[in-house]
This record gives structure tokens, sequence and C-alpha cells, in this order.
């Protein structure tokens, strides 16, 4: 694993490190703790009887009615008993218990082959990647044949208040929420047992997510301790409309391609043009006049082997200085045979082979001219020159002509092909902007264990109004719950309080927010236009809640009746 | 260099702390005085390996639900009850680390780089500053990065090194020694 470095990072203060100690918490989860004080029946009862009667004194002595209240005091006395066994059986209830009878997220089951793994697609268009020989029974036996895989997600508040999955998260004894940036339950069954992750095998999960940030952790939840054991990060991968896609949807355009094709036309057209343009001659070469200190050699030149010379009469071949070894006695020698070929400058040098018996002499000679013949040679050459140049200069307007034409024609394929790409950006763009932001972002983790997993970051509960809410139903009565549910719709959390009063009701009065809860399966909600009507100056603040008298039977629905 | 005065427990102290541990073995409600003692060192052993401080909370916690766990197991050595809660949060961290669950982390300060720069009879503090973050962060192995991390992040003698390593006390200064010499061939 790469390190990370920080350098001079801030201090944390003694007094922050003191703040989050909890021995109470070591005590409880030691396997020497033993059973701990607060999970004792007695200790329970009789601290949730003594907090119900000393929140319902304290604010029914607060309260401005106070005269009605105390009439209602004898009242309320004789109810905490059976508000007391109300609370205690809500507390008893399981790790993962859902508020609403007949209503949670569904799962999607998936069918696989044990021994071969697969490779799931979610409707969220989440990717779960299991391999093969990933599923053990509780006597760690690899299992073989069909697995059902039950899989589900949760994305806001609703899915996380109908799962009943508790969304509060014990660190080191302090209590936070979650902020969720998705969550997910995963199960195995095979013949309806459920089935465990075989050893070192892990499925790796793509989920998809609302939440691009990089803050939050994986958190596992350990229904035994009720809280949350956080696994480490989660990799964090949001789609873009790269320049990549782009290429990629350009290669498959026909349009695109066609508009290639002609390019590649108009471009085999240029080349057939310049191809058929009549022959250019080779530039005459200009005479060089014999150098009288140099030896030369006269040879009859064949006009059809070395037209450049053909044109001139009485060329002779001086031996160049690059001969070191020439030596004058080689004139002496009556040679069978000498031939000419191209030297190492072409036009300007030839290479002489002089050949007797099995002597063989090469040298390097350069064309050259005397007397009369080198005038002539000058007049026969700037004759050539002239009609050279002007051959020369009609061939370069020719070419010039094919080149612009074939650059007309390419700029205005180029500017059609621009214009088709610009287009298509834009389309691109456009589609981009309208996908769900769950599709353009995945979280991306590991798991080696099934159950629920939450990709989540632990915040305070939100702050700004601080007050004691008594939440009340038609004709003033108390609502009898336990949960109460507090959404602050700028985050992504379920804002738990439990009991009703809620002693320390806190939220942020600059956001929308919206709390409900449950009495006897039927839900009461608080609208957000109700919270501008409480403040912090009061001591005790009555919630008057709203019954949803339609029946609910889909999250759907509760999210629309929430207006969510 | 300055030593951690802390660690340093006269024959008395480590009895009177030894009578703890035994108070604590019997009851473990009496293992408070312990956890109180510890808590802040152990969390700031462990959050100087980690970038998260929630995680360093929670692995702090750990550190003495385990210790808790094991105190019948605890034997007296002879060396502070603290080096054995240092070997529990080193194996806490390296389990974190093995499953990924958090991020190697070394935190630096200006000032205890400069002090490994002196041991390396460094003179060119600033043109070299830069370049042994680098060497320490990404050429150390686990065990050097330890080490270093121990002698000069956070000031510890050779003696409690050796107590957390469970080494003696010359093996942690001969280790250290081999390591700054490593770091002045790295760097030449």
């Amino acid at each position: 694993m790469k390190r990370k470095v920080n350098v001079d990072r801030a201090e944390i203060s003694s007094e922050e490190i003191a703040k989050r100690k909890n021995f109470n918490s070591v005590l409880k989860q030691s396997t020497r703790g033993g059973k701990p004080i607060l999970k004792n029946k007695w200790f329970l009862s009789s601290i949730a009887v003594a907090v119900v009667a000393a929140v319902s004194i304290v604010a029914l002595l607060n309260n401005p009615i106070s005269k009605t209240a105390k009439k209602e005091l004898s009242v309320v006395k004789a109810d905490s008993l059976e508000l007391s066994d109300f609370y205690k059986k809500e507390e008893s209830k399981p790790c993962i218990s859902p508020p609403l009878k007949n209503i949670n997220i569904e799962y999607t089951i998936y069918k696989l082959s044990a021994e071969k793994g697969a490779v799931l697609d979610f409707k969220t268009s989440s990717k779960l990647i299991v391999p093969k020989s990933s599923f053990e029974d509780s006597n760690g036996k690899v299992l073989k044949g069909e697995i059902e895989l039950h899989y589900r997600e949760f994305h806001d508040a609703v899915d996380f208040f109908v799962s009943g999955i508790p969304m509060t998260y014990d660190s080191a004894g302090v209590r936070y929420q979650f902020e969720s940036a998705g969550m997910i339950e995963i199960l195995a069954f095979q013949d309806g047992k459920q089935v465990n992750m075989a050893k070192g095998k892990s499925i790796n999960i793509e989920m998809s997510s609302n939440y691009n940030g990089t803050e939050s952790n994986l958190y596992k939840l350990d229904t035994v301790r009720n809280n949350w054991s956080c696994l480490g990060k989660d990799k964090v991968v949001a789609k873009t409309l790269s320049s990549k896609t782009i290429d990629s949807v350009k290669e498959q355009n026909p349009k695109l391609k066609a508009i290639e094709a002609k390019k590649e036309e108009v471009k085999m057209e240029k080349e057939k043009a310049l191809s058929i343009l009549p022959t250019l001659s080779p530039e005459p070469k200009k005479p060089i006049k014999v150098n009288k200190q140099k030896h030369t050699f006269d040879i009859a030149v064949e006009p059809k082997e070395f037209p450049e010379l053909a044109i001139y009469k009485g060329v002779l071949f001086e031996i160049g200085d690059e001969n070191k070894n020439f030596n004058a006695s080689l004139y002496d020698i009556t040679w069978d045979d000498a031939s000419l070929k191209e030297g190492t400058q072409k036009g300007k040098n030839y290479l002489l082979t002089l050949k007797k018996g099995t002597k063989k002499y090469e040298l390097v000679v350069y064309p050259v001219f005397e007397g009369k013949n080198y005038e002539s040679a000058m007049k026969s050459y700037d004759e050539k020159f002239a009609m050279y140049n002007t051959t020369l200069e009609k061939h370069r307007l020719e070419e010039k002509r094919i080149e612009e034409e074939y650059q007309t024609k390419l700029l205005a394929l180029k500017k059609q092909q621009d214009e088709f790409i610009r287009k298509l950006k834009e389309e691109q763009a456009n589609q981009f902007k309208q996908m769900d932001i769950e599709d353009k972002v995945k979280r991306m983790f590991a798991i080696n264990s099934f159950g629920v997993f939450n990709s989540d970051c632990p915040k305070q509960y939100p702050q700004g109004i601080l007050c004691t809410a008594n939440l009340v139903k038609e004709k003033n009565v108390n609502l009898l719950c336990y949960e109460i549910y507090l959404v602050d719709k700028a985050r992504n959390s379920l804002f738990t309080y439990h009991k009703n009063p809620i002693t320390q009701f806190s939220f942020n009065p600059k956001s929308t927010n919206i709390l409900w809860t449950v009495e006897d399966g039927v839900l009461y909600w608080l609208k957000p236009e109700q919270f501008t009507g409480i403040s912090n100056k009061e001591a005790m603040c009555n919630l008057k809640m709203n019954r949803i008298e339609q029946k609910l039977t889909t999250v759907e629905e509760i999210k629309a009746s929430l207006n969510f | 260099m300055q030593e951690t005065s802390k660690y340093h427990l006269t024959e008395a102290d480590l009895a009177n702390e030894q009578g703890k541990v035994e108070a604590a073995k019997k009851n473990p409600a009496h293992f408070a005085v312990l956890y109180d003692t510890y808590y802040e060192p152990i969390f700031r052993f462990i959050f100087q390996r980690l970038d998260d401080k929630e995680l360093a909370f929670d692995a702090t916690q750990q550190v003495f639900i385990k210790a808790l766990s094991n105190l019948p197991k605890y034997e007296y050595r002879g060396v502070p009850f603290a080096s054995w809660l240092f070997r529990i949060a080193l194996n806490e961290l390296t389990s974190l680390f093995r499953l990924e669950q958090a991020q190697r982390t070394i935190n630096i300060d200006s000032v205890s780089i400069n002090s490994v720069m002196e041991e390396m009879e460094e003179t060119k503090i600033d043109l070299y500053h830069d370049k042994i973050v680098a060497i320490i962060a990404e050429q150390l192995t686990e065990d050097e990065l330890q080490i270093i991390e121990m002698r000069f992040f956070e000031k510890r003698s050779f003696k409690q090194i050796g107590d957390i390593l469970d080494i003696t006390e010359n093996n942690a200064k001969v280790r250290t020694y081999r390591i700054i010499d490593k770091l002045k061939k790295v760097i030449c």
C-alpha cells in the first residue's frame, strides 16, 4: 500500500482526545466485561421510568398552560408504567426492525452457479462480480450447485427508514448519524439456508451512488453489537464525458466514416493528377572548364545511358582529387575496356573502371570541357537551362493548382466533419447531463462476508435550534412512539431520536426539514413549513403531527406522501 | 536528542503500576485507571500512523478492548505496561493496513526531519529536506519506518523502542544507525 505523507499536520488537543474516552464501552465489548450493568433489565426499566417521569414533570412544570397540565400529571404518572413497558419492548427489538409492516425495499434475487460465479447487473446499474467457488456452509465446506443471492440497495432517507437498519454509529462512545453515499444488503442462500462467503474469497461491488465525495468510509453492520464496523475506504469512480468516449463514438459513426472515406478519395484524386503531369527532364548540369593541372580521360559516352552528358560535345573526364593513388603511368597502358557509371554525387561525378586482363582500376572522374568545346557546351547549357526553367515553372504551377484544388476540397470536408463532431459532442453532453448521477458515480469495494454495508461518513446531528419537542396528534394527545426521524433535505441522512418527548431535539432552521414517526403502524409527519414556528426559547414545544390517512403500501407511496 | 520522560518509570513506579494491572486482572473495572493513563499516548501512537482521526479513535478503543480481554495472559517482564499496549496497537495497525482498511500515513513535522538530517550529519537541510521525506516514505521497509518514526518523530528512547519492538536497547540503537547509514547512502 502506498504511504501518504502529511507534513506539519494540525495537532489534536488533549481535551479533544480525553472527550473520546469511554471506558464503559471497553468494559462492555471486552470478553471480560461480563454482563454490563446497562444491559440489566432492572436497570433499563428503572432508567426508563425515571427518565419518562422526570421529563414529563419538567415539561409540565415549564409549560405555560401548566394549570391544565398539572391536572393531567396524575394521568401521565399512571401511564408511565405502560410507557415503560412500551419502551422496553421497542428496545428489545432486533437490530434491523422495519418500522412499517409489509413495506420494505425489495430484494432482487439472482440465481447463480456456485462453481462458476457470475457478473450480476442491478437495476441501478450497480455491478456485482462474484468469483467462482465463493460460498461455503456453516461447517466451512465450499458449496456447489445453485445459490440464491439476495441483493438490495438503499439510497435515501425513506429507503433507510423503511429498512429499519440503524443509521447511528457509536465511535468510541460518541454517537453519530451516518450521512450515506449508498447502502447495500447482500445475503446468500442455498436450499433456503443462509450460507457464508468462502474463506479467502471476496465479491467486488460497483455500487451506483448519488454522491461522489471521497470522505466516506465503508462500514459493515454488526447486528450482534448493534453497531457498525469500519472496513476502510471505498474507491469512488466518477464517470466523466471523456475525450476517449467521444473518440470511440466518432470511430463508429457512419457519417463521420463517410467523410473520412471522401477525404481519402480526394487525396487519391490529387495523387493521380500529379502522376499524369509530364515528366520533368533533369536539370542540365553546368559545364566545367578543364583544369590543366589535372589529368583527363577522353571516353566515348553512350547517350542513352548518360543523357545529361549527351547534350554536350567533347566531354572529357577529369581525375578527381579523391583518387590518392592515381599514377600517370596508367596513361601508358592500352586498356582493354573502359566503362563509366554513376558516381557518389549523382550527375556531378562518375566512376571510371579501366580493365586490362585481370587488372582493374577504378577512378572517380568529373566531366569537363576544353577550349571551343567548353564554349559550345556553355551555349548549349544556357539554352537548355532556360528551357528547363520554363518547363519547371509550368510544372510547378500545375502542381500548385492541383494542391490548391485538393486543399479546397479537404477544407470543405473538414468543416463538414468539425460541424458534425461539434453537434455530436453537444448531443453527448446533453445526454450526460440527463443521466442520473447514479449512472455517473460508482463506489467500488470488495466484501468478504455477507450482510449490510454502508458507504458513509459519520456526522453530528444538525444544529441551530435546540428544544424539547413533544409530538402530539389530534386533540393534543401525545404520540406513543419510540423512534422519531428527522430529515434535513440538504443531507442524505436519517437522524433518529428516541422517545417522545425528544429532550434534545435539534435541527438546522436554514434547511428544509421533515420529521416523522410511526404510531401503531400509522405515519405522522411534521411538514417543512411547521418548523418555522419552533424556536430556541421554548423549553417544551408541542409539535402537531399530521396523520397520513392514505393506506401506504409501497416505498414510493411513502415518498410521495412526505413530498420526498 | 530529548528523551520522552513520561515513559521512564522508577522501580517503585513499575511496582505500583504492576499492582494496578494485578487489580485489573481480578476486577476488570479496575482497568479504568490504566485506560485513563494510557488512552492519550496510545491514541497519539495510532494517529501518528493514520490519516483518519475517527479510525484512530476506533482503533484506540479496540486496543484497550483487546488489552482487557487478554489481561489474564499479561506477564510482567520488568518493562512498563505501556510497551505491551503499544505492541497491541502495532498489531492493530498492521491488521488495518493488511486488510486495506486504513491508509498507512507518515506524519512528519519539519523539526523532526531536521533531527534526522542532523543525525545523518547532513548540513544542506533545505536542499535535501523534500528528498529525505520522499526516501523515508518510499524506500524504507515497514520495520525501518517504525524505528525512524519512534526515534525521530515521537522522540522515544532506544530503551522504549526496544521494549515496544521486543528487542534489546542496544539492538534498537544498532538498527537505528543502520537505517541512518542507508539514508546517507541513498541521498548521496
